[in-house]
């Protein structure tokens, strides 16, 4: 019995020890080209910048890529253009390399799955880029704002939009991915419902009365607005 | 032209009519009746001295007539008509008028003119005295730009007192009291360089002649001006105002780094003409709402200012948030400090532009207040000298800009 169970696992390390052979490869292709993309990229990324920076490229556009600088203010835009194109020769690199590997492969399933889900993948990570900032730049704008206005809730309101808006994105990026499927969908809307729900409820029954006074004194400024403004004259 | 083209007609009136001594521009809509009353006065104004021959004069305001557009009125004085340059669209302070007031001096610069006087559109300021006391120092005396001094009460202006001209003066060397104005005049060597509007960056890219004749090494004078404008962008909030203002100031201070940081210390502008009134304001104001705002942005602005600030100002400015609002105080140093670091924000963008910005206006309100509780029982002149002193504090802390925007990254 013993020699039986012997020889069925030298059988089944002989068999793993041959998949993984068949594997290596494929892997070391997919490797290989990965680092060629990488190295090609990090070059022509390195061109661009010097080409980009002869031109005075970030001075020359700068008045139609206010709208980027808004929202991503600690990057120029000669260096988003050189990282998206070093991004473009790595996702390039995965896809020659999954191409190397399904050619060696002897199960070519696999990599065509793969390359099926890559452009999932590619939108979910842009989703998650942009939600990130637009929640980061959201935030922001309604603190400065609501304090702007004297909002004593500033930061609560700040943080809600944060929130609101990465909620949203998560979702998003979820679904993209087909990840959870309908419970996603449905969570979101509970979610979303029962904070929308929650607001309602909190304005309509526990806040009411502060509401109502808030409202009164907003109605009441303007009549003591103008004598003070122009008493004090800005500009 | 400095890049700014008038209609074939106008173009080649100007060419026939040229060369003029003063062009006096109107900027903005403007009542044409009242025009030709105040034009009709102009009459035989000399300005070129005692004894001299009656200045040729063009007066030119912005109008769409079919008819010739130049026209000689029957008092001599020529009279143009240019078309209104496209509003800036959204609501704004003073981009509209920075952008006619580049118009005018392109015009100016067409017709050859030795000066140009620009004039708000309320035409307040054309009045035969007035031009002469703004014109013949730039035409016999070869003043480069002449600007005016408005009467001003001790809470009147308070972002150009706390702000725009000691950062002007500090930045450019010029002690000028007002450096965006709706009237000045300037000589014919600084009309195309003050017209080019092509080196501004942004949309809201407003004119400031005295920093940009401070910066071409020209003189500049000042004369005092009688005469109150209503503002214009009636309903904007102080937030948008100071967006515009503070913005376009931070971002000339960025285009013209190379400049400002050789300059050491200002030179006074000498004033022309009798001693420019003061409004005396005897009426309290309540500080307690900018206190407020204040204390509400040192709570819920904290971690944006330290993107901006160094640690030991945003800590000064947590300890002012507990001072009672009757103790409340800026100094001016911190204050001077705090605009610095803002327009190195402005510049770095470690925040977007429009957050650096609205995360100053509180920090500003807190300036006013402690401004207003400090001048509440001076008079308009003690203000004044007041407002002198914060001006030197800011050249004084100009070391500090310089050397921040030189080593951003630098612990301070």
């Amino acid at each position: 019995m013993w020699n039986q169970i012997g020889q069925a696992l030298h059988d089944s390390m002989a068999r793993v020890m041959t998949q993984i052979a068949r594997l290596l490869p494929g892997i070391l292709a997919f490797i290989v080209a990965l680092v060629i993309l990488m190295v090609l990229g990090w070059l022509f990324a390195a061109l661009l910048r010097w080409v980009l920076t002869a031109m005075k490229f970030d001075e020359r556009i700068g008045r139609a890529t206010g709208s980027i600088a808004e929202l991503s203010p600690q990057h120029t835009p000669t260096m988003i253009m050189t990282r998206l194109l070093f991004w473009c020769f790595v996702v390039l690199g995965v896809l020659v390399g999954l191409s190397a590997f399904g050619a060696s492969s002897a199960e070519p399933g696999v990599p065509e799955y793969i390359f099926a889900y890559v452009p999932h993948l590619i939108s979910a990570a842009v989703l998650l880029f942009v939600g990130n900032v637009l929640a980061r730049f959201l935030s922001r704008s309604v603190l400065i704002g609501a304090v702007n206005l004297n909002l004593t809730y500033a930061r609560l309101l700040a943080l809600g939009v944060k929130w609101l808006v990465l909620v949203l994105t998560v979702a998003m990026v979820l679904d993209h991915l087909n990840i959870g499927g309908v419970i996603v969908d449905l969570a979101f809307g509970i979610l979303f419902g029962g904070i929308v729900l929650a607001l309602a409820l909190a304005v309509g029954l526990g806040s009411r009365d502060l509401v109502s006074r808030s409202l009164e004194r907003e109605t009441a400024k303007p009549a003591e607005a103008p004598a003070e403004q122009q008493k004090v004259r800005h500009f | 032209m400095a890049g700014i083209e008038f209609p074939a007609e106008l173009q080649k009136r100007m060419e026939e009519t040229a060369p003029v001594d003063l062009l006096v521009g109107v900027t903005g809509a403007v009542d044409v009746e009242a025009l030709r009353v105040k034009v009709g006065r102009l009459r035989g104004l000399a300005l070129d001295g005692e004894g001299s021959h009656p200045s040729r004069i063009a007066v030119a305001y912005a109008g769409v007539d079919s008819d010739d557009p130049v026209t000689v009125t029957e008092e001599g004085v020529l009279l143009a008509r240019y078309p209104m340059p496209a509003a800036a669209g959204e609501m704004n302070l003073w981009r509209d008028v920075s952008n006619v007031q580049r118009n005018v001096l392109a015009l100016a610069a067409g017709w050859q003119a030795r000066a140009c006087m620009v004039v708000y559109s309320d035409l307040a300021a054309l009045e035969p005295e007035t031009v002469r006391t703004f014109a013949e120092p730039v035409l016999k005396g070869g003043i480069d730009l002449l600007m005016p001094i408005y009467p001003a009460g001790k809470y009147d202006a308070l972002i150009n007192k706390s702000l725009l001209a000691p950062m002007s003066r500090a930045l450019y060397g010029r002690r000028v009291r007002w450096p965006l104005t709706a009237d000045f005049c300037a000589g014919a060597k600084m009309l195309e360089k003050l017209a080019d509007g092509s080196r501004v960056k942004s949309e809201a890219g407003l004119l400031w002649p005295a920093n940009l004749v401070a910066m071409q090494g020209g003189q500049i004078n000042q004369a005092g001006l009688n005469v109150r404008h209503a503002p214009p962008g009636e309903g904007l909030d102080l937030n948008a105002v100071v967006r515009e203002l503070v913005g376009s100031l931070f971002e000339e201070a960025e285009a013209n780094a190379a400049l400002w940081q050789r300059t050491r210390a200002s030179q006074p502008a000498t004033r022309y003409g009798d001693p420019y009134p003061l409004v005396e304001q005897e009426e309290p104001v309540d500080t307690r709402p900018m206190v407020e705002s204040f204390v509400i942005a040192s709570q819920n602005l904290e971690e944006v200012w330290r993107l901006v600030l160094p640690p030991a100002t945003v800590l000064e400015l947590k300890r002012m948030a507990r001072l009672a609002p009757e103790q409340f105080r800026l100094a001016d140093a911190v204050w001077a400090r705090i605009v610095y670091d803002f327009a190195l924000a402005h510049r770095m963008r470690r925040v977007s532009r429009t957050h650096v910005l609205g995360a100053l206006t509180p920090l500003y309100l807190g300036w006013v207040a402690g401004y207003v509780q400090e001048v509440s029982g001076a008079t308009a002149q003690e203000a004044e000298r007041r407002v002198d002193q914060l001006a030197k504090v800011f050249e004084e802390q100009k070391p500090y800009l310089v050397s921040r925007w030189r080593w951003p990254e630098r612990a301070v």
